[in-house]
């Protein structure tokens, strides 16, 4: 006796279908649900930095940081040399009156 | 308890995982773990550390998209959506091509068995029973290509419908059905010398 092919209709049909139920599903191993919240904690403890904040924005705070300063450094007053020079001679002269004054 | 209070209450417990509660996951994953991992060893080939793992990322990958889940959807439609893109990424990364052979390796023993064995002497009903002809079933889904085998899983085992497995594989109800056809036609093909052809 053999097992004639159905037509299957919208699935497998009755006779393959089974078939195909008579293939045990594998089901989830002990421990797994537990094994699972253990990896899940794992893997948030890793995504955090330091103070137990996300990484990214421990890294957007530092780029953030490094912009502001190279901002500001970028836009300190240049001094030209002539000017500084004029600074230094004025001390100098000043440091003369003072000397003078001070009977020296 | 009813589809749609189960599926209630599962967006409930989506709800809770959105707002971290570590509780409502480990109910989730209680609640759908052997639906997963069942789904990822048929995909895969077996059960075994492979499935172990992508099982888990599934469910590493809910509790991170939780706040994204609109309850438009059937939670298990979503989950399985998850599943699919994670498996399917599986496959094509270790190319793991399940090809039909003769011999096929027995994932719950690790031992290598022959299949295909005459079967003279004996009733096809007898087969059924026996382990001989579930090997040749598993050899055979293997075979199929992985949209075709997730289809067939989800209809047979997971009796969704096909508006519901379309939406799981991105395309429409129609060719879900028109997949499921291929795939029973395969299936017919590979598992031949156990049926006649119909008179």
């Amino acid at each position: 006796m053999s097992m004639k092919r159905d037509q299957g209709g919208d699935g497998l049909g009755p006779e393959l279908g089974e078939l195909y139920a008579s293939v045990p599903v594998p089901k989830a191993p002990a421990w797994f649900a537990a094994k699972t919240m253990a990896r899940l904690r794992r893997e948030e403890e890793k995504s955090r930095g330091w103070f137990g904040l996300p990484r990214w924005i421990l890294i957007g705070a530092g780029a953030a940081l490094l912009a502001v300063g190279w901002l500001r450094w970028e836009s300190q007053p240049s001094v030209a040399d002539a000017e500084l020079f004029a600074a230094l001679d004025a001390m100098v002269e000043e440091e003369k009156d003072s000397r003078w004054w001070a009977g020296l | 308890m009813g589809e749609e209070t189960e599926n209630e209450l599962d967006g409930k417990l989506v709800l809770r995982i959105a707002q971290g509660d570590e509780e409502a996951m480990r109910e989730l994953i209680v609640r759908h773990q052997d639906r997963v991992y069942g789904t990822v060893a048929r995909m895969i080939g077996g059960a075994g550390p492979d499935a172990e793992d992508l099982a888990q990322q599934i469910f590493i990958r809910i509790w991170k998209a939780a706040g994204k889940y609109r309850a438009e959807a059937k939670f298990t439609t979503w989950l399985m959506t998850v599943t699919r893109n994670l498996v399917f990424t599986f496959c094509e990364t270790r190319g793991r091509k399940l090809e039909v052979s003769d011999t096929v390796l027995d994932s719950e023993t690790e031992e290598v068995q022959e299949v295909r064995q005459p079967v003279e002497g004996r009733t096809p009903r007898e087969d059924l029973a026996g382990k001989e002809l579930i090997d040749a079933v598993k050899l055979a889904c293997a075979g199929l290509p992985p949209n075709q085998r997730l289809v067939v899983h989800l209809r047979e085992h997971e009796e969704m419908d096909f508006f519901e497995i379309g939406k799981v594989l991105g395309i429409s109800e129609l060719g879900a059905k028109s997949l499921m056809h291929r795939a029973r036609e395969n299936l017919k093909i590979k598992l031949s010398e156990f049926f006649t052809e119909p008179r």
